[in-house]
């Protein structure tokens, strides 16, 4: 219903984009309203197809998007990008947190300053927003994928593509990063329904495709009838696939990846993988975007808006309506 | 200029030289035995617990041969840049620029030029490794002409690096297509993984540069003692200027590599290895404070890391022993290593 009522929203807003033209040449460019997107870190395509989807709404209802962020995934980093672009005062700030606690304050401060807070991707205190409880549920909104669903995604493909029985386990980054941590534990609880399929010790790789390389080879070392692996992330996956190559057993020992730049193309057609998960970043740009545009603009938005997942596979991927989710740099 | 016979007995007296040498000869002999107990270590877990060999399987030394060529590419240089009493902290991203730019390059010949795929991957590994010559030289020129400290020089240069690459990359990993250059990271001759014969080739060249060649000598002498070996009539500046050189290009090729076996440009392929790298060097025996070091060491340095953490996942470890481990070798290979200076008359941290 809360979607239903959100489409309605943008449709309404896409009429008044269309009228928007007529008035163009008067309103100068200081009246548009300022959203400023900050992601968790700008080298990743992930937040780079998030950008574009931002961008996209922003074109459509005439507003204008900032879009600022720090080179890598730190607290200490994000949060002076924060605090320059509060200087700037836009309407709201989109903003994957990088931290569920260390951001709060900082954002209290925007919030204070009367800028509009929405979380994208990940989130501040425990994501449940605007309920009156709590010091962290001023945001507006929280817009991202469901990363436990996407893990137990994950696991029922592959427990399809192993025929539901074997051992598998999952290449996962380091401890302690809310997404893949929600996607190991989504991929570990959703194999338990699976009676015939064991999970093994997840290996973590510090994001090093070549320890994901070597600790797959050194698993299956021990593992001969090892049958699957999920590498949650891009370079987990990356790795366990290279291992899988240097083993010389691609397309016997199943893998599952997650996220899915273009890269992945000629990897699924070729049975290196044999499926990954696609969140839709853009969908996370563009709701994230709106839900700001609609609330600074005066109009109820919904709290909570998750975006979906597509599961590609080699048979899949020439599919417009699958093709159209890869992350795209241009 | 000055040949090497007229050079000042600070640097040839053959009685310092000896005694160096035989404490390097006992450090790398070290980092050997370790790696010797460690494989005992893993063999004879791996007989009780799974009645399997770890040492004489060809599967595993494969796998663990490959996991090493990584960071040790980078720790060939990294051991010239260590023994003058520098450090270069810029390899990892340098190695992630020299990678973006090779698939780019192997790409743009490929697609835009319809060169055929064995130039097309000759033209990303000579581009790749092209490109490292800006950073190699302006790391030399910083700190050999500028005279900023290798670890401030480096670090900005980390920066660069890393933000050039990102840019090249759009933040993205690049892909490439090309069945010979994915063949030079994947395919094995005589049952030798490719990228290990072209690291044995790189290890060989590396040590007669060092153990060998003039260049080799005065690196030595420079991390001694910079002030001697610039009063002996070593160009020092020069020498600077040719390590940092040398050591970024040892991480393009590294970074050319990693395209090949990835099939992918990542800007990041490097960064988890340098600390890796500088850690197999100092466990090879090398001296962070310059002057001792070989390459031999290294690669003993570089197998006890790979053994390390491919036997603990082989075994079946709780994952974040490996970290424990691989801290532990450390700070023993140091400990060792300052307790033997001491005995033999070294240099030690005061």
């Amino acid at each position: 219903m809360e979607r239903r009522s959100f489409v309605k929203l943008l449709g309404a807003s896409g009429v008044a984009a269309a009228s928007m033209p007529m008035l163009a040449g008067k309103a100068s460019a200081a009246d548009k309203v300022t959203i400023a997107l900050i992601p968790g870190l700008t080298a990743d395509g992930f937040y780079v197809t998030m950008h574009k989807g931002a961008e996209a709404a922003a074109k459509a209802v005439g507003a204008k998007l900032i879009y600022q962020g720090a080179a890598e995934w730190n607290v200490s980093l994000q949060v002076p990008v924060l605090e320059a672009v509060i200087a700037k005062a836009p309407k709201a700030i989109l903003i994957a947190p990088t931290d569920k606690q260390q951001l709060i304050q900082p954002l209290k401060k925007a919030n204070d300053a009367g800028i509009s807070v929405i979380c994208v991707d990940t989130f501040i205190g425990n994501g449940v927003f605007q309920t009156g409880a709590g010091d962290a549920d001023f945001p507006i909104a929280y817009v991202a994928s469901d990363n436990v669903l996407g893990g137990r995604m994950a696991a029922r493909a592959l427990a399809k593509a192993i025929g539901e029985k074997g051992k598998v386990y999952v290449s996962n980054v380091k401890p302690g990063v809310s997404t893949t941590d929600q996607r190991e534990e989504g991929f570990k609880d959703e194999m338990k329904n699976y009676s015939g399929i064991s999970v093994l010790e997840t290996q973590f790789n510090d994001d090093d495709a070549n320890k994901a390389a070597a600790q797959f080879q050194a698993v299956l070392g021990r593992t001969p009838d090892l049958a699957g692996v999920f590498g949650a992330n891009l370079f987990s996956a990356g790795g366990t696939a290279n291992g899988a190559k240097q083993a010389g057993v691609t397309g016997k020992v199943k893998l599952a990846g997650f996220d899915a730049p273009e890269s992945i193309v000629p990897q699924l057609k070729d049975g290196t993988f044999e499926l990954t998960i696609a969140q839709h970043p853009a969908e996370i740009g563009y709701f994230g975007f709106m839900s700001a545009y609609a609330h600074v603009t005066g109009n109820p938005v919904p709290t909570a808006i998750g975006t979906g997942f597509t599961v590609m596979t080699g048979a899949n991927i020439d599919d417009p309506n699958v093709s159209k989710y890869l992350y795209k740099s241009s | 200029m000055a040949a090497p016979e007229t050079l000042t007995p600070a640097i040839h007296a053959r009685g310092k030289v000896v005694g160096r040498s035989l404490l390097m000869r006992i450090a790398e002999l070290r980092a050997w035995l370790f790696l010797i107990l460690l494989l005992i270590f893993f063999e004879t877990w791996a007989r009780v617990a799974y009645d399997a060999s770890f040492v004489l399987n060809t599967y595993n030394l494969q796998s663990i041969s490959v996991f090493a060529t990584a960071p040790l590419l980078l720790a060939l240089g990294q051991t010239f840049v260590i023994i003058s009493a520098g450090i270069d902290l810029s390899l990892g991203f340098v190695m992630g620029l020299a990678s973006v730019i090779a698939a780019h390059a192997a790409n743009f010949a490929a697609v835009q030029l319809g060169l055929p795929a064995p130039i097309a991957m000759l033209a990303g590994l000579a581009a790749g490794v092209a490109v490292t010559i800006i950073p190699g030289l302006v790391n030399g020129g910083l700190i050999a002409h500028l005279k900023v400290p290798p670890f401030i020089g480096t670090l900005g240069m980390y920066g660069v690096a890393r933000g050039a690459a990102y840019l090249f990359a759009g933040g993205m990993t690049i892909s490439v297509s090309n069945d010979w250059y994915s063949a030079i990271g994947n395919n094995r001759v005589l049952g030798i993984p490719v990228l290990v014969i072209l690291t044995v080739i790189a290890c060989v060249v590396m040590h007669y540069m060092l153990s060998q060649t003039r260049f080799g000598q005065h690196t030595y002498a420079m991390g001694a003692s910079q002030a001697a070996a610039r009063r002996a009539g070593i160009n020092t500046k020069k020498l600077t200027m040719k390590i940092y050189f040398l050591s970024a290009i040892m991480a393009g090729v590294g970074g050319v590599l990693y395209t090949g076996r990835f099939s992918a440009g990542a800007a990041q392929a490097g960064e988890p290895l340098l600390l890796d790298s500088i850690a197999a060097v100092v466990i090879g025996g090398a001296s962070l404070f310059g002057g001792s070091g070989t390459i031999w060491g290294t690669v003993a340095g570089s197998l006890v890391i790979a053994v390390i953490q491919y036997g603990l996942v082989f075994i079946d470890v709780e994952p974040f022993w490996q970290f424990v481990a691989v801290g532990t070798v450390i700070i023993i290979s140091v400990l060792v290593d300052q307790t033997q200076r001491r005995f033999m008359g070294g240099r030690t941290v005061e």
